[in-house]
């Protein structure tokens, strides 16, 4: 009965994951067979700026986003933990944005973000507020793809819902007898007991933050201008689907792996250092 | 006394705050939607439209008209009407298979889910093509079905194994002592008592598979296979500045999408407890 489940997540999730890390040590333009050529394109990587500005891109994107999303989460979930009237109203709100299939989200604040006729720039317009040129300039361009992903925070938003559900009660009955005070009591109480689920939302966050950006970067601006949006995954697409060099591409790929196991270990040292990680 | 101070507070904190998130998450689609409705012809808004000045279902007609979205939409539906009953299928025959498991195998198969979970998506990009090469199924719409046979997602096999877990244990055993072998206890006793974990698996599936756009970048070539987000891209590459158009083929996109989801979003997003029920 296991049989589907396994032999399918085997075929499409192992043996390609496996077959990238070999295929990164060889040039394969997948019509003649692949040539082993050593650590050639990782060395051709290093020496490309572009891929420099790729992964200081993807870089400022997970630091930026991934902090705001989590937070974001808790924050909503926090505030509309509690049941009352209208309650369901409000959470539906706050997934809604998660549900838009990627294409229309990515056209949607293109149109938001379009800096002569888009909505956003025309209400920063009625408090007399300059608009910037949002994507169009290599300066503001990257900011766009942090506010978008902000929104789509459901899924975190629905798993702190849960957990909060889970501890709510006893805990903060004992707080209530202890005498803490709301801020004490989150603090506290609250937090700590959250803390394994954040944990848990930040390190997945930062896998789907990798690849949230491909579908955005490639509607919105194709890595544009002078590829201030150019994100890893994008660089990818290109190597393998537009210049058929899979061998490149699965080396890059292997970089962002290193990439997330290094932002990973990052987290677990800054939980570590709060003395959380008995929780984790 | 201190009873009516806190309730201005309580109010701001319970409703006002509240109104005003829900208002800025669903700004996107409200502005999504007032583009759309924007008569085909006129320039550009000069200030913010909240609402459209005269509404026109122009766009929506002309979408079907530049592009065979009649096609797309078909070709779309295919794959989620294959998708989701393979899906529900395969899904629930592991989490079933797994909530039977001794603990220890139990647990192996909970972290190995877990773990498939954390594989990015874009480390299977290039491979995976290769293999649906190799399978002779590049640019053929299974292509884009095929995961459904692994379950979809390991979360949908995780659902059913927690929903098979939280059924209790008698009436496994029942089934078992009339003499019904696994694959009826799944039909007979478990699927039915599963329904609400199935009602979430088939709609978060179909979301999955409606929005995909990835998958059919890489995998098709043949314009007749077109799910709706490439359609989308198409109309975007035809003339990306006529946005009353393009949203209107955002909100075609968009709109079964959250019909579905608003169909269930209390087993999400509700207090009680609908799995039991």
């Amino acid at each position: 009965m296991l049989l589907p489940y396994l032999v399918g997540s085997l075929l499409l999730v192992g043996l390609p994951a496996l077959l990238s890390a070999v295929l990164a040590f060889t040039s394969y333009d997948a019509l003649s067979p692949p040539v082993f050529v050593g650590f050639t394109n990782f060395r051709l990587l290093a020496a490309d700026p572009i891929v420099g500005t790729a992964l200081l891109n993807t870089l400022f994107f997970i630091v930026l986003a991934v902090p705001l999303r989590v937070l974001g989460a808790l924050g909503l979930a926090l505030l509309l933990s509690r049941p009352r009237r209208g309650i369901g109203g409000y959470r539906a709100a706050v997934y809604l944005p998660t549900v838009i299939p990627d294409m229309a989200f990515a056209l949607i604040w293109l149109w938001i973000f379009n800096p002569l006729f888009g909505p956003l720039n025309m209400v920063l317009g009625l408090f007399g507020l300059p608009g910037p040129g949002w994507l169009a300039d290599a300066d503001t361009a990257r900011f766009p793809f942090v506010i978008m992903a902000a929104f789509q925070i459901g899924e975190g938003f629905v798993i702190l819902l849960a957990a909060l559900r889970g501890l709510s009660g006893e805990v903060f009955e004992a707080g209530a007898i202890d005498g803490a005070g709301r801020w004490a009591a989150f603090r506290y109480l609250t937090l700590p007991l959250l803390v394994p689920w954040l944990v848990l939302l930040t390190v997945r966050d930062v896998i789907v933050g990798l690849g949230w950006t491909f579908t955005p970067s490639y509607v919105m601006t194709g890595g544009d201008p002078y590829y201030a949006t150019t994100f890893l995954p994008l660089l990818v697409y290109e190597e393998a689907f537009d210049r058929f060099r899979f061998g490149m591409g699965s080396a890059l790929m292997l970089v962002m792996f290193l990439l997330s196991v290094a932002l990973i270990g990052a987290i677990y040292l800054f939980f570590r250092r709060r003395g959380y990680v008995a929780d984790v | 006394m201190s009873e009516r101070r806190g309730s201005t507070g309580r109010l701001i904190r319970d409703h006002a705050l509240p109104l005003l998130v829900a208002a800025l998450f669903l700004l996107p689609l409200l502005w999504m939607v007032t583009a759309s409705l924007r008569q085909p012809g006129l320039p550009p808004p000069q200030g913010v439209e909240w609402l459209p000045a005269s509404p026109s279902p122009g766009n929506y007609v002309a979408v079907f008209e530049l592009l065979p979205f009649g096609r797309y939409l078909l070709n779309s539906l295919a794959v989620v009407a294959l998708a989701v009953p393979l899906t529900i299928v395969s899904a629930s025959l592991a989490g079933f298979a797994m909530a039977g498991l001794e603990r220890r195998s139990r647990a192996a198969l909970v972290v190995l889910s877990v773990a498939l979970l954390m594989v990015p998506v874009t480390a299977t990009w290039l491979t995976r093509f290769l293999v649906l090469r190799w399978l002779g199924l590049t640019d053929s719409l299974l292509a884009l079905v095929l995961p459904a046979l692994a379950g979809s997602s390991p979360l949908f096999v995780l659902i059913y194994y927690w929903a098979f877990r939280r059924v209790s244990a008698d009436i496994f055993e029942m089934a078992h002592l009339d003499g019904a072998g696994p694959f009826t206890a799944w039909r007979r006793v478990g699927l039915p008592a599963v329904l609400p974990a199935s009602v979430a698996v088939a709609v978060l599936t179909f979301i999955l598979y409606w929005s995909d756009f990835i998958s059919p970048l890489l995998y098709l070539r043949d314009q007749d296979l077109y799910t709706l987000p490439l359609g989308l891209r198409q109309l975007q590459q035809l003339d990306p500045t006529d946005w009353p158009l393009l949203m209107a083929g955002a909100v075609l996109l968009t709109v079964p999408a959250i019909l579905f989801f608003m169909l269930v979003q209390h087993l999400f997003l509700g207090d009680g407890r609908p799995e039991r029920g």
